[in-house]
């Protein structure tokens, strides 16, 4: 079972991996190929973009930390390189042209992201987990968001019941990955009290 | 006021939540409706009661997982 599991996350990481690869390797097509690859990289740029949107600390949570090995070509290089690419196929229009060089902005970006992330990603300071917890359950539908603020009570002052209290738990779990047992559960009753408890949980302190 | 099976019933609908992420006709239903029974038997004081109504809770996430094999296999038969 557990070799099963081993060989099942390095397939998904293989894959995972060869989507993100797939970017950059558009400048190099034969023209022919071209068409049938623009599909692909927007497939492929469509897929990175909702793993990075699905909530809306997209900009939070991807700073990029970049590699000094990887060689890093400018956006002018790239943009060279994919007009290049179609001038010389002929089917393709004026159009056309247009939206590639559009793909060229994205791509630039994108290549960035291809490298790894060794390091821990950006510290969490108390602020920005005062903003994550607020901005988690202003997302929460059961939630008024006008009410809400880090002193508002969960059943009290924001009239969930007890169910709603645990999805709001479960958010939290989402949001900062780790889990949070139930008996510690039981006693965030207002948001003060979840970044407090994640506060201590990440070693943040003021 | 003591309730001694509240910790599992709430474990038992974190449970169902879980399990619901993949229905296939959209999480957000699914978390209506877990709401909407759960809600619906909040009232009930007897121990007895409680007892057995998790006992069916479990066997609803049992069913869950079956319905989410048998789909999973017919899908993988469909694609050969």
């Amino acid at each position: 079972m557990a070799a099963a599991n081993i060989v099942r996350s390095a397939l998904s990481g293989f894959l995972r991996k060869s989507s993100t690869y797939k970017t950059p390797v558009v400048c190099r097509l034969s023209t022919v190929a071209l068409q049938q690859k623009i599909t692909s990289v927007n497939y492929a740029i469509k897929t990175y973009n909702s793993l990075n949107h699905q909530n809306g600390v997209a900009t939070l949570r991807t700073q990029r930390y970049y590699c000094a090995t990887q060689p890093k070509p400018g956006q002018k290089e790239i943009e060279g390189r994919v007009l290049k690419v179609c001038k010389a196929y002929d089917k393709l229009k004026c159009s056309q042209v247009h939206t590639l060089f559009y793909f060229c902005t994205i791509l630039f970006q994108n290549l960035y992201v291809s490298a790894r992330n060794y390091s821990g990603g950006a510290p969490i300071t108390l602020e920005l987990l005062k903003s994550r917890v607020l901005l988690v359950l202003q997302l929460y539908d059961k939630i008024n968001p006008e009410k809400l603020s880090l002193e508002s009570h969960f059943i009290n002052d924001l009239g969930l019941d007890s169910l709603d209290h645990v999805e709001v738990i479960m958010a939290m779990e989402d949001e900062f990955g780790f889990e949070i047992p139930d008996v510690d559960a039981e006693r965030l009753l207002r948001p003060k009290d979840i970044v407090q408890y994640i506060a201590d949980k990440e070693d943040v302190y003021e | 006021m003591s309730q001694p099976h509240r910790r599992s019933v709430l474990n038992l609908y974190k449970t169902l939540l879980y399990l619901g992420r993949e229905w296939p006709q959209g999480y957000d239903l699914f978390r209506k409706r877990l709401h909407k029974v759960f809600t619906k038997n909040s009232e009930e004081t007897n121990p007895e009661k409680i007892k057995m109504m998790i006992k069916h809770g479990e066997f609803v996430g049992k069913e869950i997982e079956a319905l989410y094999k048998l789909k999973k296999y017919r899908a993988m038969k469909r694609s050969t």
